[in-house]
């Protein structure tokens, strides 16, 4: 090995494995990427078990058990430079729903609920334990660098690996999945909200417009929008953009709800209660984040009981 | 008291493990465990929610086959609603899970297994591995590196995503195919197919020859085997179809994927998170024992290749002839999954290449009209890890109620076991063993792509 290399290290902490695939994935750059890089540590790739002193480290993945906790720690630790890879890692990801349901509720559902299960216990296991909540990585160790996506699109890995490689600042690009998005926004004459089930959407006007909640608006683009240009609504899995993130009393459903509103001739009052009676799913990959959980105007737990009770 | 040696993770797989292995006082194996580390609670989390998004939330279950998971969602929220999707819909489908097979075959036979065989299972760890065969054998890596590129790029042109698709939808698919498209498809499809023949030559003239003595110990067990079959003629199929449950001896049961669980049930170990199915209809009970192992069957490529009375595509189905002239049926070598994988790669490629030929496949009649209700749907595929159910239960507002997944991979989490200490057992002798050897249990283990 070339000792000039730069040394990279990533570990999987509780995910889905998609983010260590969309690595691979980096395809025939990622022979352009080992001419500068030496994979020392990547769990997918190789059988290095321990953390070797590194100059980049990639973690994905939020944390869920003490060995997630202590990986990240470890990391942190051997790696110079810290990048939290994908949205779980960045926010806690869609199994950040867990913050609706306790961990208890997931263990009984699981273990005594299920009807294919013939046992009727939960395991004490030899493996580690089970956290309560689900904790993006950022509030356990110091992360230099966010790259949130679900995963990140080859083009922007491949943009913030270039810039780390080469010692410049990564570019911070902001635009929301509208940017990239083909649809035209136009004011119409819809009333009521449509779910994907109603009906088929025009393939050319945006979403909103026609009725249909699409998170393009307040979502990140990490992923080159996708979705509403192959006839499906943005689910926002790349996470809240900066403008969410840090302003007080705005958050996904104010933001939607007011767009659409001026899109359309349904109230903005209206669209705002569907938004809360259908939380789990628009605050979906977000919410495990205390930059989300901890605003006022978020109140998923109280959101769920209404639904509950009705 | 004797020592307890932990690989982990175990690496170079696609899910979290780890393995123990319990030695007496002597150095001999004991007991030996795999640990696979997961449990979010998808069945949870999609409650309440409005079951046509949930073909899209349930593909982060896993990254590395989320195609399974949205289409056997797609399924399962047709069967609840009641709606049968268009032919064209049902076809393009079928299509993308298709692609995304031969995808999965090349990311796991050359990224994650081939460094044990091409460089070695006693090959250095620090060169074991994918880096090392770009070292090895340039030419080789560039041509897989440029062949998994290519079919990630047709799921994503035609697609949108090729990771934690969206194009499947309740019904049906989201977006016609264009006649320019299907022709491109055709074109990089008949690359891929030639690429998956190269590939089962390759393997056959320099692994499976050459590490035949290893093939014929390492990790092997006797168990039965779980796979999908067309309901005529019991060719093999991957993306719908019955299923079947063979016996070790070969008999086997039939059932639609709706009476799944009058013949598959879940045990637990209290020593692990994972649940293990086994064949409740065996009526035998569950038991991990290595010399009489009750209700143990595996799925996955070796137990699709088994069960399967044929396959309807040409060069598959001749590959799997001269398989069966070498290993009978059902083959029970744990390492020959490799070899299997590569045979479905090749059919995974040539029924790609038929559906693209099939003349409705350009139809814009890609969506039947849905009417959220309550109901139950089960949809099964068979992901490359195993077999898929998804098992969903709506309310009257076509919300989900209720969900059961059982996921591919869970099949062989007990079989697994077994291997492993099955491997352990004839491995480690008079607490002698090394890394190379720990890799060897590994091995055991990445044979089943957990
Ligand atoms: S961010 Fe998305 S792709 Fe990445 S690990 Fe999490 S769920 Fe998987
Ligand atoms: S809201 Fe959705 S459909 Fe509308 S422009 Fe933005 S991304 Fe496109
Ligand atoms: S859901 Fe939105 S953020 Fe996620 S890939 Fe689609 S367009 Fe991008």
């Amino acid at each position: 090995m070339s000792p000039e290399k730069i040394r990279l290290n990533t570990e999987w902490l509780c995910d889905c494995g998609g983010c260590h695939v969309s690595l691979v994935d980096l395809h025939e750059k990622i022979l352009n990427v080992l001419e500068s890089v030496q994979i020392q540590k990547c769990p997918v790739l190789t059988d290095e078990k321990g953390y070797p002193e590194a100059e980049i480290g990639i973690l994905t993945g939020s944390i869920r058990t003490e060995h997630d906790r202590h990986a990240a720690i470890e990391m942190r630790k051997k790696c110079k430079t810290i990048i939290a890879f994908g949205t779980c890692a960045v926010y806690g990801g869609l199994h950040g729903a867990g913050l609706a349901h306790s961990r208890e509720e997931i263990m009984d559902h699981v273990y005594l609920n299920s009807p294919t299960t013939r046992t009727n216990f939960i395991p004490a296991t030899e493996v580690d334990g089970l956290e309560k909540l689900v904790t993006p990585i950022d509030e356990v160790i110091e992360v230099d660098l966010y790259l949130p996506g679900c995963p990140p699109h080859a083009h922007f890995i491949f943009e913030g690996l270039s810039a780390l490689i080469e010692g410049t600042a990564p570019r911070v690009r902001q635009e929301s999945v509208c940017g990239g998005c083909n649809r035209t926004m136009k004011k119409s004459d819809v009333t009521e909200i449509k779910n994907s089930a109603d009906a088929v959407a025009d393939d050319d006007i945006c979403f909103l417009s026609q009725g249909f909640l699409c998170l393009g608006s307040v979502t990140l683009d990490r992923c080159l929008s996708p979705c509403p240009n192959h006839g499906i609504m943005c689910t926002g899995c790349a996470g809240p953009t900066m403008q969410i993130l840090t302003e007080p009393n705005r958050d996904i459903r104010t933001e939607v709800s007011e767009r659409m509103a001026r899109l359309t001739e349904i109230p903005s009052e209206v669209i705002r209660k569907s938004m809360e009676q259908s939380a789990k799913t628009h605050y979906a990959y977000a919410m495990a984040t205390k930059m989300i959980g901890d605003k006022p105007t978020f109140l998923i737990r109280k959101w769920i009981a209404e639904v509950e009770a009705s | 008291m004797g020592t307890v040696l932990n690989i982990a993770p175990v690496s170079r797989i696609e899910g979290h493990a780890k393995i123990a292995i319990h030695l007496d006082d002597n150095g001999n194996v004991e007991d030996a465990f795999l640990h696979i580390q997961s449990l979010r609670g998808f069945e949870k989390f999609i409650e309440g929610r409005p079951a046509e998004e949930v073909p899209r939330i349930v593909n982060r279950i896993c990254g590395i086959c989320p195609w399974m998971h949205h289409l056997a969602s797609n399924k399962a929220v047709d069967g609840a609603f009641g709606v049968k999707p268009t032919a064209t819909g049902h076809k393009l489908r079928e299509l993308c899970q298709v692609m995304a097979h031969i995808n999965d075959k090349i990311l796991h036979f050359f990224f994650l297994a081939s460094p044990d065989f091409v460089l070695g299972p006693d090959a250095d760890y620090s060169v074991r591995n994918v880096i090392g065969i770009a070292k090895a054998n340039p030419e080789l890596a560039t041509k897989v590196v440029k062949m998994r590129q290519l079919g990630q790029m047709m799921l994503e042109r035609f697609a949108g995503k090729a990771i934690h698709p969206i194009a499947g939808v309740v019904g049906g698919f989201a977006k016609p195919m264009l006649e320019e498209e299907r022709l491109e498809l055709k074109r990089d499809a008949e690359t891929l197919l030639d690429f998956s023949l190269y590939s089962l030559d390759f393997a056959i003239n320099n692994v499976f020859s050459k590490y035949m003595d290893v093939i014929s110990e390492l990790g092997n067990i006797t168990t039965g085997f779980l796979g999908t079959v067309d309901r005529e003629d019991g060719s093999l199929r991957i993306y719908d179809g019955k299923q079947r449950l063979m016996k070790p001896d070969g008999s086997y049961v039939d059932f639609e994927g709706d009476d799944y669980a009058d013949y598959l049930g879940e045990h637990v170990e209290p020593w692990a998170y994972s649940k293990m199915p086994y064949a409740k209809s065996w009526n035998e009970g569950f038991d991990l024992d290595l010399a009489a192992p009750r209700g143990i069957y595996r799925s996955n490529t070796l137990a699709r290749i088994n069960v399967c009375d044929k396959i309807s595509t040409p060069r598959a189905n001749a590959a799997l002839e001269q398989f069966r002239s070498q290993f009978g049926r059902p083959a029970q070598q744990t390492l020959l999954y490799h070899y299997a994988r590569l045979i479905e790669m090749v059919y995974a490629c040539e029924r790609t290449l038929e559906l693209l030929e099939w003349d409705g496949i350009t139809d814009t009649d890609i969506r039947a009209k849905v009417e959220p209700k309550a109901g139950r749907g089960v949809g099964i595929v068979e992901a490359p890890r195993g077999t898929l159910i998804h098992d969903y239960v709506t309310d009257a507002n076509g919300c989900i109620e209720s969900a059961n997944l059982i996921v591919g991979t869970t099949h062989n989490i007990a079989p697994m076991n077994m291997s492993v200490k099955q491997a352990a057992t004839s491995l480690i002798k008079d607490g002698n063993y090394n890394e190379g050897l720990l890799n060897q249990v590994e091995m055991a283990v990445r044979a089943y792509d957990p």
